[in-house]
């Protein structure tokens, strides 16, 4: 049969033809010449018409079989090729990845303001809420409601910063502490009150590696019907162990404020020899970090509470202190240089 | 305060030898230990010799030949020093003996003679601070032959004690040793107070005119002293004590001021005009020259001991140089007076002094304490500077101070502390503590008169506390009602993330401000930011101010940071400024202010641009309103310090609340900040307040209309009036409205511009068709030619 040697060689150049080809047109073109419309293999269908029927189902199987096997040649290679080129194309559209990226980079919250946020948090989960306060405050909130004596060393003008405002020259001060905004809490709520005031804070000290006119501090409060000296300790421990890790160890040591009695200082473990000693600690192995409270009874008495009522603890933690302490900072005066090589450490 | 821990045991017997203990002892009683110091002899190979004989050395003039008995022999050796005589105790350095510093003593030949050793100062043996000639040791208190290391009271322990402000009895070694006392449950020896008188009675006088500012006032003659050193003993113990040793009277009564807290001032009482004392206020125009030699104007308030005419001294604080004890002194008046506290507080801080009597004197010591504090100077004197009490000691204290009585409550402890104390544990920790207690609940309790501290039952529970221990209270972590973090602070902390989401970085900085600061701002003479809330007493002229912007802030850190070679800074800062105002404080309102400047981060070899400008500070702005789910107007406008062309006020809920755009050049230069600066700075309140929550609206799944129009406009009608327009004329199913395109030049006019606008429509129900929003069309674009002169393009 010549029609079947003519195809039979067909099928064989086209697939040489593929097997030559580098391009998916190469691989069109083929197609277009092996089984397109005007290929030999549909001329040879066409012829079949005039071909008796039992050789045609013969011939149309063989016929057909060649098309389908050139067809998925054909199909096979075209995915070959279009692989190949896309893989071109996308090496040739190759980029640096290490190149930066186009949104701006992060910029960064000052490291105060972080851990006065973090504090804050630690005091918002045991159900205490936030209050804030004027910075420039009267010495009535300031002093006199805090039960500070008149000729209190911390009213003079050495150690206070005072502003021109109304008649009195000593009415209104920059607050040293934040504790006049839990007095006017109190005024404006009634027991219970479990409420933190992380704010700015002044005193008048020029600036060295440990004084700034301008710092912050958190001061908290709890007042309720049953509140000791003991929910102070467990209060301040637990803030302790969440700042600055599980095994921190806490000390409470008498102290002295006007505001309240009994008084206490409390020093955590030295987290940097983990109370060994060394140079962080002054060979202690403690590190003095805030003073606290039971609240005295003339506080109560100068907001409307009744001191044989409630009772409740207070305290003042400096919260530049515990980012110096925490980061290594050696010196306060940074955190106030807009220096960016020192912002970006606060990411 | 330094209490060297040989002191503290002649009053109480401390059990165990590890200083440490102690010092934990005191910590844990309130009496914080700052600083723990050992003292140990400075130097070896010294004994104590007897001078046997002085002779001139034959060769030199000046030098001396001494011959000694050092107890297991006798030696010669040449000396500088005059001060001495045969008979007299020194210290001898044998050969190999180190003194202070560590020189090491050998045979020295001098002038042909060889000396094995020398005899030293106080110096030389790290001692004292005289080096002018040879220590001479008291006949009483050393040996010859014994080795002078041995003989001191060394090693010994120096702790530096922190003693708070309500404290006026721990002012004292004796009050330090009643703590441990009753720390330990060990006795405590008691007050010396005996003296013998001899001799006719005194002829001094006093006169309290301000029997308030002094309740009691005493005073005492000691006749016939000789001014000369102190006993080495009690040189060291006050030198160990901080405190420099001056002459056996002076010497005294620093000793005994340290040793039980009562300031005491001796007088030359031949100095003492009529031999009187007078206590009263000074007068206006008034004048003294006190100790430390500076010639001081008293305040009528000051309170002063003076004699019938002239001021002497400023009581509890500071004597007066006029009766100063000198060299020549043979008879003293000794004052020891009980002062109002306060007066020697505000004393001491008119006239910026501290002294140690006015450290004491301004915590108020114990009204019971001078005539027993008297008579142990006084014998102190006359044991150690050879003089004799006169008779007649002169005590005015017309109103004698009681007792302090507290009541307290049986529960009082508990209620404070939370912990359970026995009535029989609260009796012997307040006995210990020398309270007199009556009665077991609730107890009546009498407070020493040296605790003016205690009036009220809270004080008594914080005696309880501190002896019983702080470290007994258990722990208990008692939780709030949880109100949570409340909005103002939620937002406020959204605000400054968005910020450094956006790349900026937040500063901090001093609240004050100078007048320059404001100056450089360039802002009109109307301007609130020039009315400032001045600081009464500022630490300098550039504090001088409450900072009225955070804007010298900001830009100050961008200065700072292109000085120090950045391409690119973008910062913020949140916090309060300051204005003048009718309420009982200043105004003090918080702000958000911002600035960015130079290369925007990554972009140089991409072409965009590279510098930031005014829409930086739009477009930061924008991405906080949407973060806070504000809704804003922008509005062009000309504000200082703003470029005038590049400014924009922002309106919320129809309300200024501040203004974007680029920093004035000339502001900018006055800042020393080179390039155009991206400039926001925004009244932070109205941001913090709780916005009402936003209703769901469903997304409608019917296919929009989408058209575009491009209309020519004269240069300057704002993009946001064209929006505004056409917002109001296409009614509620416009969708989205998108600027795509914006130019000048040809083939505009002069003065021409086209904005071109992607408009997408769409209805809830029912699908729109082109032809329903012809007459839309139509509507926004004679709306535009209406409001804004605008023409639509190819239209």
């Amino acid at each position: 049969m010549a029609l079947l040697e003519d195809l039979h060689r067909l099928d064989e150049e086209a697939r040489r033809r593929l097997a030559a080809a580098g391009t998916v047109d190469e691989v069109d073109t083929v197609e277009r010449d092996a089984v397109g419309p005007s290929s030999p293999v549909a001329e040879a269908r066409r012829s079949l018409r005039r071909v008796p029927d039992e050789e045609r189902r013969r011939l149309g199987r063989v016929i057909n079989e060649i098309a389908d096997g050139l067809s998925a040649a054909i199909a096979g290679r075209r995915r070959e090729l279009a692989a190949a080129e896309e893989a071109a194309r996308l090496q040739a559209e190759r980029i640096d990845i290490t190149l930066p990226g186009r949104a701006p980079p992060l910029g960064s919250l000052h490291i105060v303001m972080q851990v006065w946020e973090e504090i804050t948090d630690i005091f918002v989960a045991l159900g205490y809420t936030v209050a804030d306060g004027p910075e420039a405050e009267t010495a009535f909130y300031h002093f006199d409601a805090l039960n500070t004596p008149e000729t209190h060393p911390s009213r003079f003008e050495s150690d206070t910063l005072y502003v021109d405002h109304g008649d009195d020259p000593i009415g209104v001060l920059l607050r040293a502490q934040t504790s006049p905004v839990q007095v006017r809490y109190m005024e404006q709520h009634d027991p219970p009150v479990y409420v933190v005031s992380p704010g700015r804070v002044f005193r008048r000290d020029t600036t060295d590696a440990t004084h700034t006119p301008v710092f912050h501090q958190m001061e908290g409060l709890a007042v309720d019907r049953d509140i000791t000296f003991a929910d102070l300790k467990g209060t301040l421990g637990h803030f302790a162990r969440e700042f600055f890790g599980p095994d921190e160890r806490v000390r409470f040591l008498p102290h002295f404020f006007p505001f309240t009695e009994p008084s206490a200082e409390m020093l955590v473990s030295c987290f940097s020899c983990g109370g060994a000693g060394c140079r962080t600690c002054a060979n202690t192995g403690w590190i003095e970090l805030l003073g606290c409270g039971v609240v005295d009874p003339n506080v109560f008495e100068a907001v409307g509470y009744d001191p044989t009522e409630v009772t409740g603890f207070a305290f003042g933690v400096g919260i530049d202190r515990l980012a110096m302490i925490r980061h290594n900072v050696p010196e306060l005066r940074f955190f106030f240089d807009p220096d960016l090589r020192l912002l970006e450490q606060y990411r | 305060m330094k209490v060297p821990l040989r002191w503290l045991r002649q009053f109480v017997d401390l059990p165990g030898d590890d200083p440490s203990e102690h010092a934990e002892a005191l910590s844990n009683l309130g009496l914080e230990v700052e600083g723990m110091e050992s003292i140990e002899a400075s130097f070896s190979g010294v004994v104590v010799a007897r001078v046997l004989e002085i002779r001139r050395h034959p060769e030199a003039d000046k030098l001396g030949l001494v011959r000694l008995d050092t107890g297991s022999g006798e030696q010669e050796v040449v000396c500088g020093a005059w001060n001495f005589e045969a008979g007299d105790l020194v210290p001898l350095a044998t050969v190999g003996a180190v003194l202070d510093g560590g020189l090491e003593v050998g045979e020295r030949e001098i002038r042909g003679i060889t000396s094995a050793g020398m005899i030293c100062s106080e110096a030389e043996l790290g001692l004292g601070d005289d080096a002018s000639g040879i220590l001479v040791l008291e006949e009483d208190d050393f040996e010859v032959g014994d080795d002078l290391a041995a003989s001191l009271p060394y090693p010994d322990v120096v702790y530096d004690l922190s003693i708070t402000p309500n404290r006026a009895d721990a002012m004292s070694v004796y009050g330090v040793a009643r703590d441990l006392a009753a720390f330990y449950r060990v006795p405590l020896a008691p007050q010396q107070g005996d003296v013998v008188e001899t001799g006719e009675p005194t002829t001094a006088k006093v006169v309290v005119e301000d029997p308030e500012g002094s309740p009691r006032f005493t005073a005492r003659e000691i006749r016939n002293v000789g001014i000369g050193p102190s006993p080495l003993w009690m040189r060291l113990m006050l030198r160990d004590a901080g405190m420099r040793p001056i002459s056996n009277v002076v010497d005294v009564t620093n000793y005994v001021t340290l040793e039980y807290g009562q300031p005491i001032h001796a007088y030359d009482m031949d100095l003492l005009d009529k031999e009187t004392l007078v206590v009263r206020r000074a007068r206006a125009g008034e004048s003294l020259t006190t100790l430390d030699g500076v010639r001081r104007t008293l305040h009528p308030d000051d309170l002063i001991i003076s004699g019938p005419k002239d001021a002497l001294g400023l009581a509890g604080v500071m004597g007066g140089e006029s009766s100063e004890v000198g060299e020549r002194t043979t008879r003293i008046l000794l004052e020891v007076a009980h002062f109002f506290a306060p007066d020697v507080l505000l004393t001491g801080w008119r006239h910026g002094l501290r002294s140690e009597a006015q450290a004491r004197n301004e915590r108020g010591v114990d009204p019971e304490l001078p005539p027993l504090v008297s008579a142990r100077a006084a014998q102190m004197m006359a044991d150690l500077a050879g003089g004799e009490v006169a008779p007649g000691f002169i005590d005015v204290y017309p109103n004698p101070i009681v007792p302090v009585q507290v009541s307290l409550p049986t529960g009082e402890a508990k209620r404070l502390l939370g912990i359970e104390l026995e009535p029989a544990e609260i009796i012997d920790l307040l006995t210990r503590l020398g309270f007199a207690v009556e009665g077991d609940g609730p107890f009546e309790v009498a407070v020493p008169t040296c605790r003016p501290d205690v009036t009220r039952p809270a004080d008594l529970v914080e005696e309880l506390a501190r002896l019983h221990g702080y470290d007994k209270i258990p722990s208990r972590l008692p939780r709030g009602p949880g109100e949570g973090l409340p909005a103002w602070e939620r937002r406020r902390r959204l605000v400054r993330r968005t910020m450094t989401g956006a790349g900026f970085y937040e500063i901090m900085s001093y609240s004050f401000q100078g007048r320059s600061d404001v100056e450089a701002l360039g802002v009109p003479e109307a301007d609130p930011r020039r009315r400032m809330v001045a600081v009464r007493n500022p630490l300098s002229e550039e504090q001088g101010f409450m900072r009225s912007s955070l804007l010298p802030s900001v830009l100050g850190a961008l200065r700072v940071n292109l000085a120090r070679g950045r391409s690119g800074v973008a910062v913020f800062e949140v916090g309060r400024v300051f204005f003048p105002s009718d309420d009982e404080v200043p105004h003090q309102p918080q702000r958000l202010s911002f600035a960015a400047v130079g290369r925007r981060p990554g972009a140089r070899w991409e072409r965009e641009e590279l510098k930031r400008d005014a829409r930086d500070a739009v477009g930061v702005w924008a991405t906080l309103a949407a973060a806070l789910g504000v809704e804003y107007t922008l509005e062009q406008a000309e504000e200082a310090p703003f470029n005038p062309g590049r400014c924009g006020v922002v309106s919320v809920d129809g309300s200024y609340i501040g203004a974007v755009g680029e920093l004035h050049p000339g502001v900018a230069a006055a800042f020393g900040i080179e390039g155009r600066v991206a400039l926001g700075d925004f009244d932070l309140g109205p941001l913090l307040e709780e916005r009402t929550p936003w209703t769901f609206r469903t997304p409608s799944p019917l296919p929009p209309v989408v058209f575009d129009l491009a209309f020519e406009l004269e240069e300057s009608v704002a993009a946001a009036a064209l929006t505004v327009a056409i917002r109001q004329a296409a009614g509620p199913d416009l969708e989205q409205l998108e600027i795509f395109d914006l130019f000048n030049g040809p083939p505009l006019e002069e003065g021409r511009k086209s904005i071109a606008v992607r408009l997408t429509f769409r209805h809830a129900e029912r699908t729109l068709t082109d032809e329903q929003l012809v007459p839309v069309r139509k509507a926004i674009v004679e709306r535009v030619a209406a409001d804004l002169g605008g023409r639509l393009r190819g239209g």
